[in-house]
């Protein structure tokens, strides 16, 4: 026992004595805030834009489009009188960049509720929809007006609903609201899946390390091939929650301060898909029991995959296959994103090779019943016990063997013997 | 050992009995027996293939026998059981290049059951002792490689075990830690330590060994004391010289009983004893057969003459 305490006590004290360790540490939270913050500001086209309201109408609604375009703060508008040339001479503007675009207002705005924008970036959900909305209020406003309404309960009666969503879970309603749900299911896929395959790997190159170098024959003659496995998956799962904890504390810290670029893509108030989410205990202790599992059942692979490896080069080939796991877990996770209790979604959650990324973000997109949970959690638990005792037999014969990678049925003598 | 070495006590430190390892395809060792007395430096020959590092496995507990078994120290198991009192140094060897020297010590001393405080005051000790004491906080990787081996032997050594099992350690060493590493098995020998130690090179086993195993495609061929494998394989050769008068040597050498090959120079012969044969039988014969003998001596053929009359040319090769 005393033994594995060292191996695992070697295998943390010699990682985080790494440069990379801090790198990771210091730079992960900012690599995971650009994740998150990076759609927001590409999606809003950042800052404000200028545009212009060429206005042909009779009335004063080409003037109250552009004051309330103005009031927004998302647009900086310009309103000009329709004319000959206009257009044409806004067109080349636009070419050359120095607008964004332009709104073409005529009496059709109010008659028939059509107008008309050019601009640059028509596909832009935020621009159109903030133009689509300001002018659909004014001319709904103007129309009112026409048919006789007092001007003060037309203005308050344009007052904005805010439609407020909330997740109910565990028979409570919660603060979270869909936008949270989903960016939090978002991130803990992404953390998941970086931080099993990370570690994953990291288990590997220390399998491999000991093997090149033989150490793993003296180490082998002091302690059983198992221990020797376990001590080093440990030490690594120690090193992985000890990142954890810096992110986590380096995160609040961040999140506490909102420096300036969590705040740059803030739009006015446009749908916020990309919310800085609310953590509860609960979440948390889901994400850390499949992380856990999911290192335990993956770094085992990696473990096997080390020893029966003799060189980084061959280890990268034959670290394909699980790392491909991995990936298509992860890649699946856009699809649960759509629909959490779908068949699909369910199914790979209860797969102990995507359940350690589908449970988490299928958890934090929606409400799951703990029957499901239990049983994911079950058939996890069997399987990290099925797959470490199959991958601690090809260890104990991969790390004393040279020469040629084994192919599968060495392999499964190899499990046999 | 040029001194006679002391009769060794009763129960072997080490027994293998009936010990076999099969590969797919092949036997590497195939129902190895011996016994290692303690308190000796014990050779364990062979060409190379011949099974001396798989035996060496099995005794370490790397390798689990297909039959037989190993005991140590009188008790049944092999090396992982026993690892606070056997040090091991395998064949190739290597530490990790990243850590600093005296943090691999420790771990490596821990590994074989020593606690960290009691593993860094030797490890320090020693690195003094071998001229390394300087480097201790370097990286592994920036040590040259003659210093790299000395600290590997320190690894092996630092829980001063009673046991010492070496993979042919000689091999790769530059001529200084050749000398430190002959130095270091003739200490530990003169404070009551055993040593096994595998070669191919006969010659350093010669001079090293009181007690050895000679072994080849996976069999045993001999062992036992390096005197008494040397007066009974080595015997065969008897170099005699007249004084005069040869009596009746020619009848004596016809004798196919006592002699298969006879290089006859009047005066000086060169025999080649029949098996079984007594050389003592001879000299009596030729005494009183009125034969005046000016010199009468067996020779003593050298373990690397022994070892190929034994092994067999073709193995030697391989």
């Amino acid at each position: 026992m005393r033994k594995i305490w060292a191996v695992i006590r070697r295998e943390f004290v010699e990682r985080i004595r790494t440069r990379w360790f801090w790198i990771m540490a210091l730079l992960g939270p900012l690599f995971f805030a650009a994740v998150f913050v990076l759609p927001t500001v590409l999606a809003g086209g950042g800052g404000i834009r200028q545009i212009v309201v060429v206005d042909a109408t009779t009335g004063s609604v080409g003037a109250r489009i552009t004051q309330l375009l103005n009031d927004s703060r998302v647009f900086r508008a310009v309103r000009v009188s329709a004319g000959g040339e206009v257009v044409d001479s806004l067109t080349a503007e636009v070419e050359q960049k120095r607008l964004g675009g332009f709104l073409i207002l005529t009496d059709a705005a109010v008659d028939s509720g059509k107008a008309e924008y050019r601009g640059s970036n028509v596909s832009g959900f935020a621009t159109v929809g903030a133009l689509q909305r300001t002018i659909g209020e004014v001319v709904s406003a103007v129309r009112l007006e026409r048919e006789g309404v007092d001007p003060r309960i037309v203005a308050r009666a344009r007052i904005a609903v805010r439609l407020e969503t909330k997740k109910i879970a565990g028979g409570k309603t919660t603060g979270e609201t869909a936008a949270q749900s989903f960016s939090l299911a978002y991130f803990m896929g992404i953390i998941l899946y970086t931080a099993i395959l990370l570690y994953g790997i990291n288990v590997m190159s220390s399998v491999l390390e000991e093997k090149t170098t033989r150490i793993v024959e003296v180490l082998v003659s002091s302690l059983r091939p198992f221990q020797l496995m376990l001590g080093k998956v440990l030490g690594v799962g120690a090193v992985s929650i000890l990142q954890f904890l810096i992110w986590g504390v380096s995160a609040r810290i961040l999140l506490a301060n909102r420096p300036g670029f969590l705040t740059a893509g803030d739009l006015g108030e446009p749908d916020p898909v990309f919310q800085v989410p609310h953590v509860s205990g609960a979440t948390a202790a889901v994400f850390i029991t499949y992380f856990l599992g999911g290192f335990f059942l993956y770094s085992a692979m990696f473990a096997a995959v080390g020893a029966m490896s003799s060189s980084e080069q061959e280890a990268r080939q034959a670290q394909q296959p699980v790392s491909w796991l991995l990936v298509l877990s992860f890649v699946s996770m856009f699809g649960m994103l759509n629909d959490p209790a779908s068949a699909f979604s369910v199914t790979l959650s209860l797969v102990p090779f995507s359940a350690p990324i589908a449970m988490p973000v299928r958890w934090a997109a929606g409400n799951l019943p703990t029957y499901e949970i239990a049983l994911s959690l079950g058939i996890l638990a069997v399987s990290i016990v099925a797959v470490t005792w199959i991958a601690a037999r090809i260890y104990r014969v991969g790390i004393l063997m040279t020469g040629k990678r084994p192919n599968l049925r060495e392999l499964v003598r190899w499990v046999r013997a | 050992m040029t001194s006679p070495s002391p009769s060794p006590s009763p129960t072997p430190i080490l027994i293998l009995d009936r010990v076999s390892k099969r590969f797919a395809g092949h036997t590497a060792v195939d129902e190895l027996s011996l016994s290692v007395p303690r308190g000796v430096i014990y050779g364990l020959l062979g060409p190379n293939g011949a099974g001396k590092t798989t035996t060496i496995r099995m005794i370490m507990d790397i390798l689990e026998p297909d039959g037989g078994a190993v005991r140590v120290f009188g008790e049944p198991g092999g090396g992982r059981v026993h690892s606070e009192r056997i040090g091991y140094l395998p064949e190739e060897r290597g530490l990790y290049r990243k850590m600093r020297v005296l943090d691999v010590l420790v771990f490596l001393g821990e590994m074989k059951g020593i606690d960290r405080r009691r593993a860094r005051q030797r490890a320090e000790a020693w690195l003094e002792r071998l001229g390394l004491a300087q480097w201790r906080l370097r990286r592994v990787d920036e040590l040259s490689k003659g210093m790299q081996q000395k600290v590997q032997f320190i690894s092996t050594m630092l829980h001063d075990p009673d046991l010492m099992i070496l993979d042919e350690p000689f091999s790769g060493l530059d001529p200084v830690n050749t000398q430190v590493m002959k130095d270091t098995v003739l200490d530990l020998r003169s404070r009551g330590k055993t040593i096994l130690f595998s070669t191919h090179i006969m010659e350093q086993a010669e001079k090293l060994c009181e007690q050895l195993c000679i072994i080849a495609r996976g069999r045993k061929l001999v062992d036992g004391a390096l005197s008494d494998i040397k007066r009974t394989h080595g015997g065969h050769h008897l170099v005699i010289g007249f004084d005069g008068s040869l009596g009746g040597a020619a009848q004596v050498f016809a004798d196919k009983g006592l002699v298969s090959k006879v290089d006859n120079y009047g005066q000086y012969a060169e025999l080649e004893l029949a098996s079984g044969a007594d050389p003592q039988e001879i000299l009596q014969r030729l005494v009183t057969s009125g034969a005046r003998l000016s010199k009468f001596e067996l020779q003593e053929a050298s373990l690397n003459k022994i070892f190929i009359d034994l092994v067999g040319p073709e193995a030697v090769r391989a």
